[in-house]
């Protein structure tokens, strides 16, 4: 058995896995900790946007 | 005049005290907070290294084997060695049930490699996280 993600797929679920992560182990309240969480998921989703349109720009 | 005050740490208590939760944490990924008794941030952090990891091998990641030779190729393996060894018992068991995955190019096996590393790099803050709970520097 072998699992093909695509691109959008395999950041999206990074993303989301470093947002917990790094939430759970950096801030000290469940609030903190779910805002932090959404901003970081927030930004990442952001940046990989903002990338993948440049690319596209990019290579027009 | 940039003099940072910043609180002294406390002194390290002994060894008996924040060994265990380590060395399970490390072969345990969230098995260091469990002995702590702090079930729901070890279940986030065993449960997000865990998962990451499976998907790694689904994607068939390549497990590092330390390499050296110039600096970026030793700082690659070397570092992604240690990095998939991190992950305790699930490099293990990997190791056991005999996944050998080739080293080759291709999106999804780059991202499966990605995420096996970051699984261990996960599995080390978690036990840093351990340790500083252990050794009562942290909540």
């Amino acid at each position: 058995m072998k699992m093909t993600l695509t691109h959008f797929e395999a950041t999206l679920i990074l993303a989301v896995f470093i947002s917990a992560v790094l939430a759970v182990v950096t801030k000290k309240t469940d609030e903190e900790r779910f805002r932090y969480g959404m901003r970081s998921l927030g930004w990442f989703f952001v940046t990989v946007f903002g990338l993948a349109w440049l690319m596209y720009l990019g290579h027009r | 005049m940039s003099e940072k005050l910043t609180a002294p740490l406390p002194p390290l208590p002994p060894v008996r005290q924040w060994l265990p939760p380590l060395v399970i944490a490390w072969l345990v990924p969230g098995g260091g907070h469990f002995y702590l008794k702090r079930y729901y941030r070890g279940a986030i952090l065993g449960g997000c290294t865990a998962v990451l990891f499976i998907l790694g091998l689904l994607m068939r990641g390549y497990l590092f084997e330390p390499m050296t030779g110039d600096l970026l190729t030793t700082i690659i393996y070397v570092g992604g060695a240690i990095a998939d060894r991190a992950t305790g018992l699930l490099y293990l068991l990997a190791k056991i049930f005999g996944y050998n995955a080739p080293d080759v190019a291709g999106h999804s096996i780059d991202y499966g490699t990605k995420f096996l590393v970051i699984a261990g790099l996960f599995n080390i803050l978690a036990m840093v996280d351990a340790f500083e709970i252990a050794a009562g520097r942290k909540d």
